[in-house]
């Protein structure tokens, strides 16, 4: 079973992401999601969406209202793009469900992810819940304003936040 | 007073937290519990490359300034982590080339102390941001960049989205008529501007940088209001992010994007980025740029007349006078080069002796400040005509008024064979061929003004393809040779150096050189016209003819 970080604890994660098999609810890929709409199947809430690198983001505008899950998977770790992606999620689309960092993410990574707005991480095999939250308490301050609520950003004396 | 931008308890805050951050990454490194793969990128941000013959660090010099508790801290780091010298490089920045991996942390503590880091001088992020050293004393000068600079410095550090891009990112800003600071081969040239109806904002070019596809950056912004320029920097980048290609190493950069995409489409993707992101985006008010010129105020000028030192002074005076001095926007002052090419040392080199001199130097003539040039030099920008006489003497002693700025032997060099395990060629090797063949400097001076840029590899490090005259180390089935290119030029009518012709091998640089100088000192029309009008005017024709002659080095 997968741990995910969420909310300072470790959880087994009840999703199936695309390709995994067993119980769960499903997580479908942006393709499905798109197909499932344009049909007409996608339910008013609770709906989870699996976003590989070169996804559009912006293209779940119309339903991200009844997203529950969005799962941003990184294929490399420090692919920039999932940092991008997720920005747009929480800023342009306003969206306010859980945005998990899958695939390849590693422990130094937990920071930034999380002040572009990822709430939930799946950590690698062997990463413990201790090390991955002393990273995330890691810095008092930012220079920048971004889609986080970690730190306070430099909003005095010259900077804009 | 400091004239550098000065920490806030904020500021501090950060670079302690990330040394500790960089301590702890460093420690699971060297415990097994981070793997080489993981490492890499990590260190990479923190200055950090693994090199030839050891580790290399590269401490970051904001816009190229240095307060002389700065300057001296890194005579400290020299003397006491490394082989007692440093290496200034076209970025500004100095590099270590000998200090242990597990004492950086140590480095970067001590370095913390005196407002200074090394985050993001390497890896796929925004590097050190560089400008114009005489940012501040020139004449020509419409605004002062370096508070701009700073306000970069600041929104690109540890920026949460900008941290992982496609490839590494360089931006230079501009304040005055002439570029200082190469911008149009930058990823961004910031540029600022006068309207005309007086209003200064930007004009931001986009897409230019060296390396294996050298391009001149094209102008993407005519016009941008001074409190929109994190955001117009947030589209591009943004743009950039999530389009530049991340499946080829060498067509990663922003320069390869802008070219698919085609100048007007990617101005266009940016431009709606830019609107499309307005209630998000960062705002930069007048008060807090006001405040952040307050670093940059000028310093306590004395009220002191124009005079001309040169009257009854010795030779060697007058000749470093007119060639390593430039004029001063206050009457009475000068700003001053400090020569880091030395004719038999490597460019850019500075021992800890020399760096703890050029300390004392610079508290008692231009008011405890040195810049970083991107070639390679330093410069006192604020040293009294009255104090001239007795700086040169002191620098002569210390062995930095080698009087050569602006001629052949002012070169740049990167570092090369001898420590880059990327060069092809021993840079420093042909430098100081070059030095010796052009040891008179009577000659030196008849010849001009020649930039001379060499870079060891592809990468372009030493900007050849903007020398007036470029020198790329090649490599051949293990041998070192040389390709020459001519006619580039990073300032005024920005161009790309041509090929010459085959490359030549190593013991031939110099002698190729003094072929074609040869044929300029008999084709220019007049000791007025230039080494590179002269190229331009003729193409490359009779250089070529020259070198290539059977009877000729390089044939």
């Amino acid at each position: 079973m997968r741990k995910t970080l969420w909310r300072r604890e470790l959880r087994a994660d009840g999703w199936r992401y695309p390709g995994e098999s067993g119980d769960g609810q499903p997580v479908l890929t942006l393709p499905e999601l798109l197909q499932a709409a344009a049909e007409g199947r996608v339910g008013p809430a609770g709906v989870g969406v699996s976003l590989g690198p070169t996804d559009d983001v912006e293209l779940l505008a119309p339903l991200i209202g009844r997203l529950a899950l969005i799962v941003v998977q990184f294929e490399k770790s420090g692919d920039g793009r999932g940092f991008s992606q997720a920005q747009l999620l929480r800023q342009r689309l306003g969206y306010g469900a859980e945005l998990r960092a899958g695939g390849a993410v590693k422990r130094d990574h937990l920071f930034l992810l999380a002040r572009c707005g990822f709430d939930a991480f799946d950590l690698e095999p062997g990463e413990d819940l201790h090390a991955a939250l002393t990273q995330l308490e890691r810095y008092s301050v930012a220079y920048q304003g971004a889609a986080d609520t970690l730190v306070q950003p430099r909003r005095r004396e010259g900077f804009a936040a | 007073m400091v004239r550098v931008y000065q920490y806030q308890p904020f500021d501090r805050t950060f670079v302690n937290e990330r040394v500790a951050e960089f301590r702890d990454q460093t420690r699971r490194f060297l415990a097994g519990e981070l793997s080489e793969d993981d490492f890499r990128p990590l260190r990479l941000r923190n200055g950090l490359y693994i090199q030839t013959h050891a580790p290399m660090l590269r401490v970051a010099i904001p816009y190229g300034m240095l307060s002389t508790p700065q300057l001296r801290m890194l005579a400290h780091i020299a003397r006491h982590y490394d082989r007692d010298y440093g290496h200034f490089s076209t970025r500004q920045n100095i590099q270590f080339n000998w200090p242990k991996l597990e004492q950086v942390p140590d480095i970067l503590a001590e370095l913390a102390t005196v407002e200074m880091h090394a985050i993001q001088t390497s890896g796929n992020c925004i590097r050190n941001v560089t400008t114009d050293h005489f940012a501040g004393v020139a004449a020509d000068e419409i605004e002062d960049p370096r508070p701009w600079c700073e306000l970069i410095r600041q929104w690109s550090t540890q920026h949460p989205e900008f941290n992982y891009l496609p490839r590494k990112f360089k931006i230079a800003v501009t304040g005055a008529a002439a570029d200082r600071a190469v911008s149009a081969v930058h990823d961004i040239g910031v540029h600022l501007v006068r309207a005309a109806d007086g209003a200064i904002g930007f004009e931001i070019l986009c897409g230019g940088g060296l390396g294996r596809m050298p391009i001149i950056g094209k102008r993407i912004r005519e016009w941008l209001p001074q409190g929109e320029l994190l955001a117009y920097l947030e589209a591009i980048l943004r743009v950039y992010n999530r389009h530049g290609r991340r499946d080829n190493i060498h067509r990663a950069r922003i320069k390869v994007l802008v070219k698919s995409l085609g100048v007007a489409e990617f101005a266009r993707q940016v431009e709606r980025e830019y609107a499309a992101n307005r209630s998000f985006a960062p705002r930069v008010s007048a008060a807090q740029i006001a405040h952040l010129r307050t670093s940059f105020t000028p310093p306590a000028y004395l009220q002191l007349r124009d005079t001309d030192p040169t009257a009854g002074a010795p030779a060697a005076f007058v000749a470093w006078y007119r060639h390593n001095t430039r004029a001063h926007k206050v009457s009475g002052y000068r700003a001053v080069f400090v020569s880091l090419k030395k004719h038999g040392e490597a460019p850019g080199d500075m021992t800890s002796s020399q760096m703890l001199g050029l300390a004392d130097l610079a508290d008692r003539h231009s008011f405890g400040e040195v810049r970083v040039t991107h070639d390679q030099n330093l410069v006192l920008a604020d040293v009294p005509q009255h104090s001239l006489a007795a700086l040169h003497h002191a620098l002569a002693e210390l062995g930095l008024a080698t009087p050569n700025i602006g001629t052949l032997t002012d070169m740049i060099a990167c570092p090369g064979l001898d420590f880059c395990s990327l060069a092809n060629a021993g840079t420093i090797g042909v430098a100081k061929q070059i030095h010796a063949q052009f040891d008179d400097f009577d000659y030196l001076y008849d010849l001009g003004e020649i930039q001379v840029k060499m870079s060891g590899c592809m990468n372009a490090c030493g900007h050849h393809h903007v020398g007036h005259i470029g020198i790329l180390g090649v490599d051949k089935h293990g041998e070192e040779w040389y390709q020459i290119t001519l006619g580039g030029s990073s300032s005024g009518e920005v161009s790309l150096g041509e090929v010459i012709g085959p490359s030549v091998p190593k013991a031939q640089v110099a002698a190729t050189l003094a072929l074609i100088v040869e044929v300029y000192l008999e084709r220019r029309q007049d000791a007025d016209e230039s080494f590179l009008q002269t190229v331009r005017r003729l193409g490359l024709a009779p250089f070529k003819e020259r070198i290539y002659a059977e009877d000729a080095v390089a044939a």
